[in-house]
């Protein structure tokens, strides 16, 4: 028993600190929330130089043996750094699909993905704003020469920049009737509005007015999709805990450094016990929130079953977050309501992070029903 | 990183089931904090003998005083399964804190001739040391252990002493030098309970426990019954507990109050509707299911930095802030799933789960014990984060 990471795991940390901390800073983060192409193309393609897309897919796609708990090290930077990437949703949910998918038809694709090359998104949520399998309601009809979708998918992230989407769509009733298409969003009928949302991530409505989708472009087999999308959205999940680790992390050392810097009363605010209690919560809730995250990243590593410990992760994170951000608000005060000081950025991602992939109420129910006679 | 045990633990965890199904009737088992039924305390002194007589008080203790030699990883897997069914296994100061202290700074001498006797239950040792205006301020303590000659002479007097109208002896915390800095003029002694100059009053809690005044009033102590150096008190006490092997598994405690009341929401109906159904029981379910699973994997991290002997994080302070403060949250949630019969004792026919909502809510106001969950908190805040003093 030894739930600690490796040395191995802090060299790969320093490495990503390191490379984001240089390409990525929060000047940049903060011009690319105003950018209309919201991410670094050019760190991207480092990324890729790095095997950082495909680290742990299977060795013969592009894979170099990684794991997931590697990959979380990875993501504890990404969300220190708050780096806008597609990563998750391009390279973890859309990619993890494609790669588990037996008959290997889409691994032209997958190898322009791992280049760095294309982006594939997934396009899951709908206007229920519903997480999991019963909320993929998108009809599929069959059309002589394929199938024909007609919708609304919100929520998409980076759709303005991926050359596919990964749509779920439902070709029939109960819980075996997920499919997944490849749509390409400059396609007939397929419109891509963005939608704004206060961490300025990429998000978007893509609508889908009778958009024809041929055979080829279904990814596994017809009404099988959740047998690939569930495992790649818990890996994902693992994975957007992992970022909230991060992001705790360093707003834990925000608060810490303000509260040993900001004198008042002729002393740093750091020695009234209040102060210093708020700084504590967001220790523990970070810790957690860590331990979480790691038991669930080695259980799906190590193949054990980990729908729990993945539900576990994402509802204490969930909370977490939101539970971090308040409390350095509270340190900082008015300070951090300016938009010139970093934590508000921390808020506003932190936001998104939240409700991704399953909120708090969602995987509530994940565990509760685990409890059930 | 590995979040399993080996196949060794495993076999070892399957043993101390074993010893359980065979020694502790479902019936004798029970909180030995909380209950003082003279008939359970009779079991568990009888039971805690049988443990000893495996050799399991000392499990991690060097074979020369009378342990096994075993590791921290398997202390904790029978802390896990006797906590899991409430084996009454009493004497956690003699084998917690006063052997730790012995194995941290006793003498070859007094390990030889103290450690075995704990490791076979021969005496049982009651908490000496807080006092009434030295609680989370340990350190400000005022018993007074005077020389006079090769003895000692103890004045002063100790309260909530946990278990001292149990016990034999006391583990006594005293001044011996009022003029050294307030850490480094205490030492520990075994005091004998029944030595003249010793008496008890008690103290009842709301746990329906009881607890007691100890007053000493010029209690001579022999000389070979400090433990340790004298002045050096402080860093035994602060240093014993995960020394004697005194690995708390309260996780295993709240799983097994949590599984009952899973068992009852699967069972029970409020409007016509399952409780397991109500979508706020079931998030407040997920609630207390993350607090256990919290409780664990940070036991579990415990556990890694002792086995791997690396420091932890945060002073070694967050673990112990989260499982107190924890304590009151857990019982309080449950009473909400349960509704207004939470309030009800278990003498009452209609105590759901036979009273144990009522119980585990008086229970929990227990959590202060070994220091306030704020003084941790200060503690985290100041060695844990480096915030000032």
């Amino acid at each position: 028993m030894d739930t600690t990471l490796d040395d191995g795991h802090e060299e790969l940390g320093r490495i990503a600190r390191q490379l984001f901390e240089a390409r990525c800073p929060l000047t940049t983060v903060r011009q690319l929330e105003q950018d209309d192409v919201g991410y670094l193309p050019s760190l991207w393609d480092e990324m890729a130089g790095l095997d950082w897309l495909s680290l742990t897919y299977p060795e013969a796609l592009g894979g170099s043996g990684g794991t997931l708990v590697d990959l979380t090290v990875i993501y504890q930077e990404l969300g220190r750094a708050l780096v806008p990437s597609p990563h998750l949703a391009s390279a973890v949910i859309a990619g993890e699909a494609l790669v588990g998918e037996d008959s290997g038809r889409h691994h032209d694709l997958v190898a322009s993905m791992v280049a760095g090359r294309t982006i594939v998104v997934p396009a899951l949520m709908e206007a229920g704003a519903d997480f999991g399998p019963d909320a993929v309601t998108l009809p599929v009809r069959d059309m002589p020469a394929g199938y024909e979708i007609d919708g609304t998918k919100i929520l998409v992230p980076y759709a303005h920049v991926a050359t596919r989407l990964l749509v779920a769509a439902r070709t029939q009733a109960g819980p075996d009737g997920t499919t997944l298409l490849l749509v390409d969003p400059a396609a007939d009928g397929v419109a891509v509005t963005p939608m704004p949302n206060i961490g300025d991530v990429p998000l978007f409505a893509v609508t889908f007015d009778r958009v024809q989708v041929s055979p080829e472009d279904v990814v596994g087999e017809v009404g099988q999709g959740w047998s690939l999308l569930g495992p790649a959205l818990d890996r994902a999940t693992v994975l957007r805990c992992a970022e909230m680790v991060g992001a705790g992390k360093r707003l834990l050392e925000l608060s810490v450094e303000y509260a040993l810097q900001r004198k008042q009363f002729g002393q740093p605010i750091g020695q009234f016990q209040a102060v210093q209690f708020l700084c504590t919560d967001i220790a523990i809730d970070t810790h957690l929130s860590e331990l979480l995250c790691h038991q669930a990243a080695w259980r799906l590593d190590n193949g054990l079953p980990a729908r729990r410990q993945v539900s576990l992760a994402k509802a204490q994170a969930s909370r977490a977050i939101q539970r971090i951000v308040h409390r350095a608000h509270e340190v900082h005060a008015g300070v951090a309501f300016m938009v010139e000081t970093d934590v508000q950025l921390y808020t506003r991602r932190a936001k998104h992070w939240e409700f991704d992939l399953g909120d708090a109420r969602y995987h509530d129910d994940v565990i509760a029903a685990g409890l059930e006679a | 990183m590995d979040f399993t045990f080996t196949a060794e633990e495993n076999a070892f965890r399957q043993e101390v089931r074993a010893f359980l199904d065979a020694e502790l009737p479902p019936e004798m088992a029970f909180n030995h904090e909380f209950n003082e039924d003279p008939d359970l305390w009779r079991f568990a002194f009888e039971f805690t003998r049988k443990v000893g007589a495996r050799g399991w008080i000392g499990l991690t203790w060097p074979v020369e005083y009378g342990g096994l030699g075993r590791t921290q990883t398997e202390r904790l897997i029978l802390a896990e399964e006797f906590t899991a069914r409430d084996a009454p296994m009493v004497n956690a100061i003699g084998w917690g804190l006063a052997a730790g202290a012995l194995l941290v700074g006793g003498s070859e001498e007094q390990k030889k001739r103290f450690l075995p006797g704990i490791a076979a239950f021969d005496r049982f040792w009651a908490e000496g040391l807080t006092e009434p205006d030295s609680g989370s301020d340990l350190a400000s303590l005022s018993t007074r252990a005077e020389r006079d000659g090769d003895d000692w002479i103890v004045t002063g007097q100790k309260t909530y002493t946990t278990w001292g109208h149990h016990a034999d002896v006391m583990f006594l915390a005293a001044r011996t030098d009022p003029e050294a800095r307030p850490h480094h003029g205490i030492s520990v002694f075994c005091l004998d309970l029944k030595a003249p100059g010793v008496s008890l009053s008690p103290l009842y809690n709301m746990a329906g426990g009881r607890q007691n005044h100890t007053f000493l009033d010029g209690v001579r102590v022999p000389g070979n019954m400090l433990i340790g150096e004298e002045g050096k008190g402080w860093s035994y006490i602060m240093n014993a507990f995960y020394a004697g092997g005194g690995a708390g598994a309260r996780h295993a405690e709240m799983r097994l109050m949590l599984d009952e009341v899973i068992d009852y929401c699967n069972t029970t109906t409020r409007g016509g509707v399952l409780l397991i159904k109500d979508p706020i029981v079931r998030s407040q379910l997920a609630e207390l299911e993350l607090m256990v699973e919290t409780e664990r994997l940070l036991t579990y991290e415990s556990l890694s930095n002792a086995t791997n002997r690396r420091p932890p994080q945060f002073g070694g302070a967050l673990g112990v802030v989260v499982s107190k403060e924890n304590k009151p949250l857990f019982a309080q949630t449950i009473s909400r799933i349960v509704g207004p019969l939470a309030q009800l004792r278990q003498e009452s026919r209609w105590a759901p789960f036979d009273g144990g909502a009522e119980a585990w809510y008086r229970w929990s106001y227990a959590n202060h014990a070994g220091g306030t969950s704020q003084v941790k908190r200060m503690v985290l805040a100041t060695r844990g984060l480096g915030l000032p003093r």
